[in-house]
Formats: C-alpha cells, structure tokens, sequence
C-alpha cells in the first residue's frame, strides 16, 4: 500500500497557502488610480503667448470699418492670409453641404430635413444664417464664389463681442476694429456662438453642447471645463486647411475609436486617441471596449450642465391663439411647454440616455425621399446590431415630434417659418397652407396642395460633457433587469438576461432536492425515536 | 473503539478549499446573474475569475494527487452492495440497520458515493470549468466569429451547473449526517480518522489506534 502513503504534509500546507495567497493577490492590485494628465490650461496660455503676429499693429485692421461691414474686414484679413477664404469656402461651414458631389442634397443648404426647424430653404436663410460662416445669405441666391462674404470674425474673434443678426451680417453695433486687432485661434465661445444654440435656444438640439460648459465645473465636462482638463474644443477637433474635424452627413464618426499617430489628419477624434484602448486598471472594464463606447458609461446623462434640452417639438400643435394673439406657456421649471410659433414642446434636464447599437452610419432623409407615414418616420436611422464588428453600443438622445408632409406625394415639406406678420411666412400668419405654398416655391419643389402631420424622430449622439470617473456609470446600471440596456437586444448580457426557465429549472432542482432530504431526515429522527 | 484512518491531509485541505471555492463562486456568481448583491459587481465578477484559476489550480493539483497515490481507484463504480446501499437509504436506516458497507483506507466511498463523486469529477466540474473558460474568452470567440447565440448557451450551460452544484451541495450535506452520530462524517473529514468498532478495526488492520 505504499501508493496510499501521506504526502509530507508541512510543505504541502505550505505549497497550498501560497496558492491560495497567489491567487488573492490581483484582487488586492487591482483598481489603481491611472496618473493623471497634466492641465490643458497652462499649455493654452503658453501656446497663446508663442504668437508672432500681434494683429493691433497693422493698419489695415486699424479702420475705422463701416457698421456692419464686415465683409471690409474680411478685405483686410485676406491682404495677408491671400488663401484662407478660397480653404473656408471649401468646409462645410461654408457650403453646409458635403463636399461630394456625389451625395446631392444632403446638408442644410439644400434637401435635408430636421426635427426642429425643419428646413433652411423653404425661405428661412436669412434667419438660420445667423449660423453661416459668411455674410449675406437671404435666400437659395447666395454667391458661394464671393471671398468677401467670408466671415472670419465668427471663428476667429477673442472677445466675446461679435454677434451675427439676420442674414449673417455682424451687429451694426459690434466694434469691427477693435475685435479684429484681437483675433486669434478659435475658441470654446467661437464654436458655441452656434452649436451651442443649434435648434434655435441654447441648449435645444444636442444635449450634450449648450452654454454652460464654458463655465463648467469639472464634474459637467472633465475636459473642457477650467477645473478639468481645461482643453478647447479645437484640441480634439483638430483642423487642416480651415476645414473642422467631425462627422458630417457623410462621413461616418470614427466609432471604432482606434488609436492614431501624431500627424494623422483628425488624429483626436477618438477618445482612444488620448485615453488608448485600454484605459481602466481592471481588464474586465477594458474588455468592454469592443463593444460598448467609451460614452455609453461615462456621460451617465445628458443636459447635466444646468440647462433643459428639447426633447419633442410637436408642430402640428403650433399655431394656436388666445384673443388673436400668440402666446406661449411655461411650466413651474419656467420651461416652454407651448409656444404658438412651435406647438406642444417637451424639456428636460439631467436625461438618461437612449443605447442603441450604432457604427458611426446614419442614414438622412431628404426632402426629395418618399416616406411611409404609416409609422413615426426616423429621420437619421442608425446602423449597427451586436453582429456587425464595427457597431458599439451609443448613448444617444431621442428626439420626437412631429411636422407637416404631402401626403399625396409622400414626402417632407419645406414651409416658409420665419418671416413677418403679413408675409405669408408660418411664424407671421399662422397659415400652413400659404407657409408652405411659398415655401416650396422658394425651395422650388413640387407640392401636392395638400398638407397632413407625420410623427418623426431624430437621433442626436452623446459624446459631450464627459463626466468624471468617480461619475462612470456603474456595472449593474446595465448588468441589471430593467437596467438601462433593458431594450438593447441581440446580445446575451450578464445580470440582465437569465434564458427563459433556466432559474425556475434550477431553483426546482435544488428545492426538490431539499424536500427529499428534509423528508428523509425527518422520517430518520421519527423512527430513531420510536 | 480504534481510528481508522480515511482522509490524508492533502486529501482534507483539497476538500476544504474546493468546498470554498465552491461556496464563493457560487456567491460572485450567482452575484453576477443578478440574484442578490453582496461584494459589489464588478468586485463579484473579479473574485469570481480568481476564485475559479484557483479551483483549477487546485483541480491540477488533487488530479497529480489522485494519480500519483492511486487514490483514483476509489471512484471505480462498483455493482457490488449497490443495491444494498440504495435499500439502506430506503428502509434500512428507518430501522437502525447496520450500514452495508464497512470503510476501509483503500475504500473509503460506499458505491453510491463513487457515483456520485465519479459523476462530481467526470461530469459537473468538467462542464463548469470549460463553460466558465468559453465564458470568459468569449469576446474573444465572438471576435473570431462565434455566433450572438452562443454566449447564451454557454451561459445556460453554466448556470445550470451552478444549480447542479447547489443541489449536490445540499445532498452532499445531508448524508454527512448519516453517520454513526449525525457529526461523525464531519468531524471524520476534519480531522482525518473515524472511531470505528473494534471488529471493524480488526479487518481493517492498517493504522492503528495510537
């Protein structure tokens, strides 16, 4: 029997703890905090201070600029920077279209179709031009070729002090000299001037880009705010001949978020850009890189700067009046529940975010696409699903509402919105059928006559005010029943997903297996007893 | 009364350890699938990584024991006292009968144990282990074109060998209690020897009482 001799049993207890200890260890290592980064706030003060020109000693921006005239400006600006109009009226902050021809009407100076004010060119340029990067822009006849219509101020003013009125034009009232002998490299406030306030208010498209970031405190945006990483938007939308990284109609977003190289156009669109693809102490949090964005669990909410956004725009409510007047109704937060110009609207601070899998594809809607109104219309459905290797899940905000269509052509309509009392326009005189008979005529699209309400929806990305770490959203937010990934199919997820019976199964065996032994040990005690 | 001894010390440690292991993985996991909240879940996921590369580790090294000192022979099935194990427990431990399988050093399981442990080694760990590794390098599987379904097989799979475990649990538990005294398995696991009778241990020479 010498097979069955005892092991020496002082080194197998030995052997047998340091097991054990090893393999405790990692759980004791894991979750260091990761060295922080430096700020962005004194490297943009140095960077500021490496300028070689100081633009208040030339004299061509000495003035005195007419009121107004900011196309004089612009005169001035290209006497030295002989290239930068012919590089600004090749962006999409010219064009407001995609630069490939081959996609025709995509962009909002032409067909394309939103949720909100629905449609630049059923006559509305001249008010949404208070957004174009030029001066000038009243109707569909605006000369794209004019270098003097450029607006460089918008982009490059440092003082706070330049404001757009109607058809892009400066404020008559805006120091034109004064504010171009102290332009320099945009800043947050230059690009905020309009994505802060797309939609029409601050605040109302995006969710997650309105006003109060530039003063936010660190635990609204890590990286923009003055307390956080202090960065500008420019630091991560890098630029190249004036034209602004970010995803266009066209071009998908970089969702796969793959590293880049210095050098590389674009290079910081990607949070891995900076953060790598593997930014946690923990492997299991690393692991979810593939498939979930790294937003998905560090924007926990949108609109978290203090500031609602819109969440419904219901048009066909619009157009109400109270003694023949218009008038607009608020809530006990003071946010505009209905307005007669815009209908029922729905606001809402701090909003949990809708998932979907996405891969950096939407799709638009034009005004020249066919329709099925049967259903609530997606006006940029996204694509991705847990197959696709390119998709990850998005938090998303999701935008509903309403607006006027053809119903006999089965298609979106252009209505003449903004316009005076008398002019026929829809926030004049209330009139849909004349808003969007001259409308369309100015679009120069076919219309039906007829007119009905189609329910839409619209999409918009969150991946603005980052919040910090300690702010991440936590495991069961999502590994949970009715967590937030509740409708978020495809896919088999831990802590949400059980497989249907498989606990009833299992409870049953081991429950039966209870009963069986309870009833065995109590007939064992009744006749132990007898 | 002399002791007869069953469970080496090597034997007892794995025991004991594999029973923890167990405990807490069923703990991290069932943790995990969303039954109740304990350490915390991403803490629960990591411990459960750790506890199971510990079983394994210790499932190698009670595999090298098992193989290096024979022990194995003690999971051959046998028909022999089968059916008298089964009437045991069916009737004739009611009626204060004498167990039908006497203990011995080289056979300490009765056959209704080789069973069951056999089919514990052979079947349900075999299954938890490679379930829980096709678990864990599954987003690497699924990178290399394994289908959406197939997490969730291997998930159910899983689970259901975590209930199977459960049940073993409460049935291994139990019959510790069947016993001379209703502790007697226990203490004997834990310290290594048994009280047997003296007849018992006069056919049972080896080891003497000390």
């Amino acid at each position: 029997m010498s097979a069955l001799l005892p092991f020496p049993s002082r080194q197998l207890r030995q052997a047998l703890t340091g097991l054990i200890v090893c393999s405790l260890l990692p759980l004791m290592a894991q979750q260091t905090a990761p060295a922080g980064h430096g700020s962005y706030t004194k490297l943009r003060a140095e960077r500021g201070q490496s300028a070689t020109a100081d633009h208040s000693k030339f004299k061509v921006l000495q003035g005195p600029f007419k009121d107004g005239d900011g196309s004089a400006v612009t005169r001035a600006c290209l006497s030295c920077h002989t290239k930068a109009a012919a590089q600004v009226m090749a962006t999409k902050h010219w064009n407001w279209r995609p630069s490939d021809k081959k996609l025709e009407g995509y962009g909002k100076s032409t067909h394309l179709v939103n949720n909100f004010c629905i449609s630049t060119i059923g006559g509305n340029q001249e008010a949404c031009a208070r957004c174009h990067a030029g001066y000038g822009m009243k109707d569909s006849g605006f000369d794209y070729t004019k270098a003097e219509n450029v607006d460089c101020l918008v982009c490059h003013d440092t003082t706070g002090d330049y404001e757009k009125i109607k058809g892009g034009y400066p404020n008559p009232a805006v120091p034109l000299a004064d504010i171009a002998q102290k332009v320099g490299r945009p800043g947050n406030q230059n690009c905020g001037v309009c994505h802060f306030f797309g939609g029409g208010a601050d605040a109302t498209k995006h969710g997650d880009l309105d006003d109060t970031i530039l003063k936010a405190p660190r635990a609204v945006d890590v990286h923009l705010s003055k307390q956080g990483a202090g960065m500008a938007c420019t630091d991560c939308h890098l630029s190249q001949a004036h034209e602004i990284a970010g995803p266009g109609y066209i071009e998908a977003a970089d969702r796969r978020e793959q590293p880049r190289f210095p050098g590389e156009p674009m290079s910081r669109m990607s949070c891995a850009a900076c953060h790598t693809a593997s930014p946690h102490a923990s492997f299991v949090l690393n692991r979810h890189y593939r498939k979930v964005a790294c937003q998905t669990c560090h924007i926990p909410a949108f609109a978290r700067g203090g500031l609602a956004s819109n969440l419904s725009w219901t048009w066909s409510t619009a157009g109400k009046l109270k003694e023949g007047r218009p008038y607009e109704e608020r809530d006990a937060q003071g946010l505009e529940t209905y307005n007669t110009i815009h209908g029922d609207m729905v606001w809402a601070k701090d909003v949990k975010p809708e998932y979907v899998w996405y891969d950096g594809h939407m799709a638009f809607t034009r005004l020249t696409d066919t329709i099925s109104p049967a259903r609530p219309v997606v006006l940029n459905p996204l694509q991705g699903s847990y197959a696709d290797p390119e998709a990850k899940i998005w938090p998303f905000k999701r935008h509903d509402g309403d607006q006027p269509f053809d119903p006999v052509l089965n298609r979106f309509i252009a209505p003449w919105t903004a316009g005076p009392k008398g002019s026929g326009a829809y926030w004049g005189d209330y009139d849909w059928d004349r808003a969007i008979r001259l409308g369309m005529e100015k679009a120069g699209l076919p219309w039906s006559g007829k007119y009905d309400f189609v329910k839409t929806q619209m999409w918009w990305p969150i991946t603005h005010m980052v919040a910090p770490k300690t702010q991440a959203l936590a495991c069961t937010e999502c590994h949970s029943r009715q967590g937030r990934l509740d409708r978020v199919a495809g896919f088999y997820l831990p802590g949400r997903d059980r497989g249907a019976g498989v606990d009833f199964l299992g409870w049953s065996a081991v429950l039966l297996t209870f009963c069986a032994v309870a009833v065995h040990g109590a007939f064992r005690f009744l006749s132990s007893r007898s | 009364m002399s002791r007869i001894v069953l469970y080496p010390l090597f034997n007892r440690i794995w025991h004991w350890t594999q029973a923890l292991l167990i405990l807490l993985l069923a703990l991290t996991g069932f943790e995990v699938r969303g039954t109740f909240r304990l350490f915390g879940y991403l803490r629960a996921v990591n411990l459960h990584h750790t506890f199971a590369v510990a079983l394994v580790v210790l499932i190698l090294f009670a595999i090298f024991w098992h193989v290096t000192t024979g022990e194995w022979r003690q999971y051959i099935p046998t028909r022999a006292f089968l059916r008298e194990m089964v009437a045991f427990y069916l009737t004739g431990i009611f009626k204060n009968a004498p167990h039908p399988v006497r203990k011995e050093r080289t056979a300490k399981l009765n056959p209704l144990q080789r069973l069951a442990y056999l089919g514990f080694k052979v079947l349900i760990i075999p299954v938890q282990v490679s379930t829980g590794a096709l678990y864990f390098f599954y987003p690497n599987l699924s990178a290399s074109g394994w289908p959406p379904s197939s997490l969730w097989f291997i998930a159910v799979l899983h689970v259901l060998g975590a209930f199977g475990l459960l049940a073993f649990l409460v049935g291994h538990v139990y019959l510790t209690t069947t016993g001379h005294r209703p502790l007697s398995n226990l203490k004997a696991m834990l310290v290594g020897y048994e009280e047997v009778h003296e007849e018992a241990a006069a056919s049972a020479s080896e080891e003497p009482s000390a």
